[in-house]
């Protein structure tokens, strides 16, 4: 994918306890099959020093329907050598106008979280 | 004073001998489910809970509520059932909003946490808004 292309998607992980960007965490995106009822992966990435893995999904590839991304959080506490509750966080949403710009924000501590949607 | 009669007093009085369900001892894991964009408790918010079976990887639901008056599900686990393992809790969000007429980012939200030591009192709430969520390990 070039990068002139940015994908309708996007997501940055900030780590609201050290006052970082959660940085060189894992993720991926997927999709879920209506059809099958299954969740397909789409995509998987690391996220970048902001916290930030463009290129998640492109525009011809956005349809509408239920998304899920899985960010692998106990991992990345344990590479900064803490313990923390959640083994990993889902957020699992709807995309009704895959024309807009939809941006999934998510601020982690090892024993809180929180999520929400942007443009 | 009878057998019986003694027998009956000792049923009063005894907490073995009285016959408790889930919703009567204190669950050692909670929750609270707030509706944060209106300042209020969700109540009526359908919740189930699932342990992580470790071999197969497999989810077994354990129970199923809905959220009181103060958005709160008193019964969740009993001690006994409450073993270290990997939890998670769906509620249904969407499906609250809904009920409200509005619609909501996300159809449902699951948190998956990990409980190392039964003996703690853990309280997992959920702050929601219609494009936010969050939550925290409580006690």
């Amino acid at each position: 994918m070039s990068t002139a292309e940015v994908s309708p998607l996007t997501t940055q992980v900030l780590n609201s306890s050290d006052g970082v960007p959660g940085a060189r965490m894992a993720l991926s995106l997927h999709r879920l099959d209506s059809e099958l009822v299954i969740w397909t992966m789409l995509s998987v990435g690391t996220t970048d020093e902001a916290g930030r893995c463009p290129g998640l999904i492109r525009r011809e590839a956005f349809t509408p329907g239920m998304y899920k991304l899985r960010f692998e959080t106990a991992s990345y506490w344990e590479s900064r050598t803490q313990t923390s509750f959640y083994p990993y966080v889902e957020v699992v949403f709807s995309i009704s106008e895959p024309e807009q710009s939809w941006h999934l924000a998510l601020l982690v501590t090892p024993f809180s979280y929180s999520t929400h949607r942007s443009n | 004073m009878s057998t019986f009669r003694l027998q009956q007093l000792k049923g009063h009085i005894s907490p073995e001998n009285k016959i408790t369900t889930m919703a009567s001892l204190e669950s050692p894991l909670t929750t609270h489910v707030l509706n944060v964009a209106m300042g209020v408790p969700a109540s009526n918010v359908t919740l189930r809970l699932y342990r992580q079976d470790p071999s197969s990887k497999t989810w077994q639901l354990l129970n199923t509520g809905i959220t009181n008056a103060d958005g709160r599900y008193p019964g969740l686990i009993t001690k006994e059932l409450f073993t270290a393992g990997v939890y998670k809790l769906h509620f249904e969000t969407a499906q609250y909003w809904a009920s409200l007429g509005d619609t909501s980012f996300y159809p449902y939200v699951e948190i998956v946490f990990t409980i190392n030591d039964p003996g703690q009192k853990y309280h997992v709430p959920l702050l929601l808004s219609r494009f936010s969520y969050s939550t925290y390990r409580g006690s």
